[in-house]
């Protein structure tokens, strides 16, 4: 049986085809056979799949639980936003989500473009290609499927309720995640197509048609991961916004690539011959790269916080990235060889491609510590069956190993900004100066300020070359990260003074999107570095509205402890409200439902219960015992007595229902102190619930830039106190205010046409 | 060009040593378990439950089972703090049969004796009857007294 989804994303495939043959033809054969249709298809197509993706929200709204997919991620009692959210909440979504935004890019192309030059017919090749690719992904995991074809249950069966969203998604930083990241995911597919067709046939124009999209999934994809950074601080009660979890690193690696290949399409539009094949092939990593991402999400295979299980889908995204990567390298290979060396004067080392080439390849480097971190436990694990760490705590590894290239890239930063042929002589001197600083500082000694937390019981069995790296004092960032701050100040009162707007505005974007790098960066290290932590504070019950020293000068007040269930719960029937506004219309028949307040049994006469939906409360009437429960849920039906003062029920029939909601969410409101003057103060919850539990701290945030956010976990109660950590966080504003700002720079950039690119 | 194609062959050579020598370095020394012992806090634990309660009925010995997984961030903290504190980690080492449940592989065992989180300590005795549970990554002071007192028990009977 075809549901009515998946029929029209057959219909997609089909009607995809016929645009994709139809181009086709008209490359190949220069046959017009179906080249008038081509434009309509994919217009059709991508209308198509919206039309889809809103009948798949509309079976979350209304909460169709004969799709599995919706029975799997939804439940009644969830508030209409998590229903929505919902759609995008297990991999079927998201492919729908991500072959819909393909489509929608390729009706743009189609658009704006008409397919008129060789290279946009091709970008619209390749690009179709992906997205019926995506499509037959999609009807193999499609979120249309039936519960009749998966369970064995009658036709024409109900489930009363889905089984729920996970606790930890029960958040707003959850509802944008997931879109943010998928449609970044499928934006880059114009690029990546683009960048393919020009290393075939070096065709001009690429990169015009490559730039606006990359920057948008830039944006986006550097959005998606700054809000999965805001959830773990929010929600996961991990204290920092950056874990080096395998799925947070795994998006943040195309990221990197991605920036290195804005880098190589900066030189390559000035001067064609520039990185004509590291751009190109920058695109096609940072899409291979994205795929990659697709599957550590999804897999089950990395050992990550992220675990959702294992996929039907995983071999063939596997041998996507086979296809498209043997496809890029292949074709980079023959591009990098066909090149003619250039027998002009050599400039020797210092000059602009190489530096920026230097640049490139410190993002690549970037890339691959963090895809190697991730990869190669997991490649341990299925060859020889063994589960290894990559270092004595996860995120040693990626520390250790990015910093020394951290430095490096903020002295490329600072290098590279202003440099100028005529003054090489004197930036040079500069920045062998800030070069040497750093790595004298790398010696100065501290209390605790060093890559690696020498406190921590690991550090004394560390291998050595963790012990050489790790001993490296984390104050050696500051002469590069001043040097580059400097170098933007500078660069930025150059182009103020500008009179052209247009250009003004660019490199005012280009500088916010640069210092955005320092201060995310700086936020960083100083918040991980200077942390305070206490997490075994046990409060008891008893003591609340009491000030406890919980040590080191801190005091915590339990001011209030509640529970609560997340939703209100819905009844059916009609509202209690209305039969007691009108109680004769119901003399014959009517059913309500509510949950039980009251209830008065007097033996064999009858049992009287009180039942309240929020809308009002009315007595019911059973005939003999009746054992009910308080705080239940009942739906009863019958008929209603009005002769009374007050109107009650007489029941004929009855059923129990689960009215306590199934997310129960506990909360302290707390107050922290510090030597006795309130310092923060707030509710941190505790939220129990389908697929686990979620903590909520309580995050009393700074206004200034340098002080701490108070940071209170709560673990749910138990044994009767109220387990805490508390952290005080210090300098995370300086990692939001960069995230803005990486926001704000690229739109300034985007919003600037540039004069070639027409579009 | 020439100086491209060095710094291209340079970072390859960087990459790929830096590559196989992180990979020999935890197959050496950040190894967590095989197919048949965890190593986590320093101590060897079994992976198989059932052998581990046969050995715990045979040596009159409580069972130790530690809930962990690869991607917590306090089951780290746990085995070095708390596991790797001398005194607790002799008591375990002389009087405990140990086991390792991983929390990706062994979800039947966690859901068996209601574990939902890392790190959790379950002690039982030979026949399957939990004595004590402790939850959460607590500290050597809390976890010490624990571990005495269920040997004890176990001894005494």
């Amino acid at each position: 049986m075809i549901t009515f989804g998946n029929a029209i994303l057959y219909t997609s495939l089909v009607i995809g085809s016929v645009a994709l043959l139809g181009l086709l033809l008209k490359d190949r054969k220069n046959n017009d056979l179906l080249t008038k249709l081509v434009s309509p298809a994919i217009l059709i197509v991508a209308g198509l799949l919206t039309f889809a993706y809103l009948l798949l929200t509309y079976y979350f709204i209304t909460g169709d639980f004969t799709y599995e997919y919706v029975w799997q991620y939804s439940s009644r009692d969830l508030p209409l936003i998590y229903k929505i959210s919902g759609t995008w909440a297990g991999q079927p979504g998201t492919y729908l989500l991500w072959v819909w935004v393909i489509f929608l890019s390729a009706a743009w192309l189609a658009q704006t473009t008409k397919h008129a030059t060789p290279l946009t017919r091709r970008t619209q090749i390749i690009t179709l290609a992906i997205g019926l690719y995506f499509i037959v992904l999609t009807l193999i995991q499609t979120p249309f499927k039936s519960i009749y074809e998966v369970a064995d249950v009658p036709l024409g069966f109900v489930p009363v309720d889905g089984s729920g969203l996970n606790a930890l998604l029960i958040n707003f930083w959850m509802i944008v995640h997931p879109p943010f990241m998928f449609i970044g995911y499928a934006t880059m597919t114009i690029p990546f197509a683009a960048g393919i067709v020009y290393l075939l046939t070096k065709e001009d124009g690429w990169e015009e048609l490559a730039r606006q999209w990359a920057r948008f999934t830039w944006l986006i994809l550097g959005m998606g991961i700054a809000v999965g950074g805001v959830w773990a601080y929010v929600v996961l009660g991990w204290g920092g916004f950056w874990a080096w979890d395998p799925v947070e690193t795994a998006s943040f690696i195309p990221w990197l690539t991605l920036t290195g290949f804005m880098h190589a399409a900066a030189l390559h539009r000035k001067n064609k011959t520039t990185f004509s094949t590291a751009a190109p092939m920058l695109s096609a990593v940072t899409f291979i790269l994205i795929i990659y991402a697709a599957i550590v999400v999804r897999s089950g295979l990395f050992n990550s916080v992220h675990a959702f299980g294992e996929t039907s889908t995983g071999t063939l995204l596997i041998s996507s990235i086979l296809i498209t990567g043997v496809v890029s390298l292949v074709l980079g290979m023959r591009r990098y060889l066909e090149e003619p060396d250039k027998v002009e004067e050599d400039k020797g080392f210092w000059n602009k491609t190489n530096i920026f080439y230097v640049t490139l390849l410190l993002f690549v480097i970037l890339a691959f510590i963090s895809f190697w971190g991730i990869t190669y436990p997991v490649f341990i694990q299925l060859t020889q069956g063994f589960k290894v760490n990559v270092a004595s705590d996860t995120k040693n590894f990626f520390n250790v190993w990015s910093y020394p290239f951290a430095i490096l890239l903020m002295l490329a930063l600072g290098f590279c900004l202003n440099y100028k042929e005529s003054e090489k002589e004197k930036q040079k001197k500069t920045l062998f100066i800030v070069a040497a600083l750093s790595i004298i500082t790398m010696f100065l000694r501290t209390e605790t300020f060093y890559v690696l937390d020498h406190s921590s019981p690991f550090w004394v069995r560390e291998p050595s070359i963790y012990k050489l790296l790790g001993s490296i004092s984390v104050i050696s960032i500051f002469p590069s990260m001043i040097y580059a701050t400097a170098a933007i100040y500078q660069y930025l009162s150059g182009y103020l003074k500008l009179g052209n707007a247009r250009v003004r505005i660019k490199g005012i974007g280009i500088a916010i999107v640069h210092i955005a790098v320092i201060l995310t960066l700086f936020g960083a290290i100083i918040s991980s570095n200077f942390t305070y932590t206490n997490q075994r504070i046990n409060i008891p019950l008893e003591a609340k509205g009491v000030l406890l020293d919980v040590g080191d000068g801190y005091g915590i007040k339990v001011v209030d402890y509640s529970t609560r269930s997340l939703t209100e719960t819905s009844y059916s029937g009609t509202t209690i409200a209305e039969v007691l506004a009108n109680p004769s219309l119901f003399e014959k028949d009517v059913t309500i439902s509510g949950k039980v307040t009251n209830f008065n049994s007097s033996g064999s006469h009858g049992t009287l219960v009180e039942l309240d939906d929020n809308s009002g409360s009315i007595w019911v009437v059973f005939e003999g015992n009746v054992p009910v429960k308080l705080n239940s849920g009942l739906t009863v039906s019958g008929r209603i007595m009005s002769g009374f003062e007050k109107p009650v029920l007489i029941v004929n029939g009855a059923d129990e229902f689960d009215a306590s909601g199934k997310y129960q969410v506990q909360s302290v409101q707390l107050e922290v102190y510090k030597n006795n003057r309130k310092i923060g103060s707030g509710v941190a919850e505790y939220l129990q619930g389908k697929g686990g539990s979620g903590t909520f701290p309580m995050i009393d945030p700074s206004i200034t830039l340098f002080g701490g956010d108070v940071y209170v976990i709560f673990q749910g109660v138990g044994g009767g106190a109220v387990p805490i950590t508390l952290k005080i966080v210090p300098a995370v504003n300086f990692a939001w205010l960069g995230i803005i700002l990486f926001a704000v720079g690229i739109i300034l950039i985007m919003a600037v046409k540039s004069k070639s690119s027409g579009g | 060009m020439k100086t491209k194609k060095l710094l291209s062959i340079l970072v390859l050579i960087l990459i790929i040593s830096m590559a196989y020598g992180t990979y020999n370095i935890s197959l050496s020394d950040f190894k967590l378990s095989d197919k048949n012992n965890s190593y986590l806090g320093g101590l060897t634990w079994s992976r198989s439950l059932d052998a581990s309660l046969l050995k715990a009925q045979q040596e009159n010995k409580p069972v130790a089972v530690y809930f962990w997984a690869i991607w917590c961030q306090y089951c780290a903290k746990f085995q070095s703090e708390t596991l790797g504190n001398p005194q607790v980690k002799e008591i375990l080492e002389k009087d405990y049969v140990l086991v390792a449940m991983d929390l990706d592989i062994d979800r039947d065992v966690a859901r068996k004796y209601g574990v939902s989180y890392p790190p959790y300590v379950l002690f039982l005795d030979g026949n399957d009857k939990v004595l004590e549970r402790v939850p959460g990554a607590v500290d050597a002071n809390y976890f010490l007294p624990i571990v005495t007192r269920v040997r004890d028990e176990v001894r005494g009977k």
